[in-house]
């Protein structure tokens, strides 16, 4: 590939090799690096992946969009369904979601409602979100925000929109969100999971380019850094290829 | 009593201002809005813009969960008072307008979600007096959502929530094609929650880009989406979705939309001028969706939208 590989194709292929053939999931509200993840492991390694739960099954779109709520981002697609169908598919859960927000914290809480102030008389006002559900009915989910700075990596957000962990296993547990939650976290930077203990994040790999004290300098929480952390592993040639022949045909993950 | 020799089925279509009028008069005794469409498709624009034009104030506006340039539209113009929409953004960017209100205490924006807005209208339209949730947990939104409420499920015994009817006193939908009864065909690949709308609101009206013969809905009546039974009037208006899209008539008009929110992110930053100017050529000013039309550009600007919509 002549292209160097960019932070976004990296985050893609990161989130690709984990989703499983035969898996149900959807993409969530920033569709664009994770459907790009659904579209190369249905390539790859999971042809029976079914992508629903957003009121469409299986799209073929011709290239990737922003966002999949546009009809020319669906494409052509195997079936369409409604909200009637959304609150069912709320309550059974995915095998996979994805989300990301204004802030993210150590326990992978998302925050979209407002930054400083209170709900009703905030600094900053955000978007909301629609689905509060499939972060804890699903499987699991991913944090996959296309920014990764000390202002939007926090240590504690200041609303919890989308519940991660939570302050910890047992905060979690009290809350009676049963399944795993966040899996990982990718960032143009780096990956971080969670330790299986606390529950708190820390860096697991940084991306080639990147290194451990960068991360860690544009995160604002300790990533629990002891030695020597590892370069995620970058596309194979394979990878790219897919991607960008069949998938990311217009150069969207490079813009 | 006199028999009528020549009984007529009353047609449902009405011209925009009739329409707004009859939404405005509604809206008096119980300011509930309903919106539908998605975030920047099938979203009915036109009837917003003449609600506005006919003076609303007060308003308390649903939507589907997703919710973004008609809500900041309606707050600009100084109509709405609560938002009962999870989501409100353009996606690409937030809302600048809706962000102002709220920020300033004017406008007061509910923390929802998707499940209580669409349990409650579906506790409306099945008639019940509410509907269970049993997947809401962990979130901050729980602590301010003002719709639901915990109860004990009475066969777990578990600890679920419930969401009351929402009853919108109007729903405003848009619809690619209807027939003069009212039934409508959505042509786009989703539907959203209008057909769910339609059977939870006291009233509906919807604008369509046509009004087609009887018989196109006669030879093909799984097609129709909505059923005219549930529609009080019916509005023939060509783009009547702009600047959002009416797939697979005509796409979003991003550029419209972004334009507007550089106007709106100026307001927010102390210069409203151009902000009053745009409510003035597309809300106040247009006396008909062909003024409307030709503000925006014209049918040679907009048939660029539709070309748009047929790439797949």
């Amino acid at each position: 590939m002549s292209a160097a590989v960019s932070p976004l194709e990296q985050m893609v292929v990161v989130l690709a090799r984990d989703l499983a053939d035969g898996e149900l999931g959807a993409a969530g509200a920033a569709a664009l690096v994770p459907m790009a993840a659904i579209a190369l492991a249905r390539e790859l390694h999971a042809p029976n992946l079914t992508i629903g739960g957003e009121m469409f099954f299986n799209p073929l779109p011709g290239r990737l969009y922003p966002s999949m709520l546009d009809d020319r981002a669906l494409g052509r697609c195997e079936a369409a369904e409604t909200f009637i169908e959304l609150f069912g598919h709320s309550h059974h859960g995915l095998d996979f979601f994805f989300h990301s927000g204004l802030q993210h914290d150590a326990y992978g809480n998302i925050n979209l409602h407002h930054v400083g102030g209170t709900l009703h008389a905030p600094k900053m006002r955000g978007p909301g979100a629609a689905n509060l559900s499939y972060c804890h009915t699903s499987t699991r989910f991913y944090i996959c925000p296309t920014v990764h700075t000390a202002r939007n990596f926090v240590e504690k957000v200041d609303f919890i929109t989308i519940p991660g962990h939570l302050s910890g296993p047992e905060a979690k547990c009290e809350a009676g969100l049963i399944n795993e939650g966040p899996r990982f976290v990718v960032t143009p930077r780096a990956v971080m999971d969670f330790d299986k203990t606390t529950l708190r994040m820390r860096l697991k790999s940084v991306h080639a380019g990147n290194t451990a004290e960068e991360v860690q300098r544009h995160t604002g929480f300790d990533l629990g850094i002891t030695g020597d952390v590892p370069q995620t592993p970058p596309p194979t040639d394979e990878e790219l290829t897919v991607l960008r022949e069949r998938i990311d045909k217009t150069g969207t993950l490079r813009a | 009593m006199e028999g009528n020799t020549n009984p007529t089925r009353r047609s449902k279509v009405a011209g925009l201002q009739d329409a707004a009028r009859l939404a405005l008069d509604a809206l008096q005794d119980r300011p509930e809005l309903c919106l539908g469409g998605l975030f920047k498709q099938g979203r009915p624009v036109a009837l917003v813009r003449a609600l506005l034009a006919a003076g609303a104030s007060g308003l308390h506006v649903y939507s589907s969960p997703g919710a973004g340039y008609d809500i900041d539209l309606m707050i600009a113009a100084g109509a709405v008072e609560q938002v009962f929409i999870p989501g409100v953004t353009l996606e690409n960017r937030l809302c600048p307008n809706f962000r102002s209100a709220v920020e300033a205490g004017q406008v007061t924006a509910h923390a929802l979600d998707a499940l209580t807005v669409v349990g409650g209208l579906m506790a409306s339209a099945h008639g019940v007096p509410f509907q269970p949730i049993d997947a809401l947990r962990g979130s901050d939104v729980l602590k301010h959502n003002p719709l639901i409420r915990e109860i004990d499920c009475p066969f777990s015994g578990r600890r679920i929530h419930a969401v009351g009817p929402i009853r919108p006193r109007v729903t405003f939908l848009h619809a690619q094609e209807a027939d003069r009864w009212g039934n409508l065909r959505h042509l786009s690949t989703m539907v959203y929650a209008d057909q769910l709308m339609a059977r939870a609101s006291d009233m509906v009206i919807a604008s369509v880009d046509r009004i087609v013969p009887d018989n196109v809905i006669l030879d093909d009546p799984s097609r129709v989406t909505v059923p005219g039974h549930y529609v009080d009037a019916v509005v023939e208006l060509p783009y009547g979705a702009h600047p959002t899209a009416s797939f697979p008539n005509y796409a979003m008009d991003e550029d419209h939309i972004d334009a507007y929110a550089d106007l709106g992110d100026a307001a927010r930053a102390g210069d409203r001028a151009g902000l009053d100017a745009y409510i003035a050529r597309h809300v106040t000013g247009p006396k008909s969706q062909d003024d409307y039309i030709e503000a925006v550009g014209g049918a040679g600007y907009l048939a660029r939208l539709e070309a748009e919509a047929r790439k797949r």
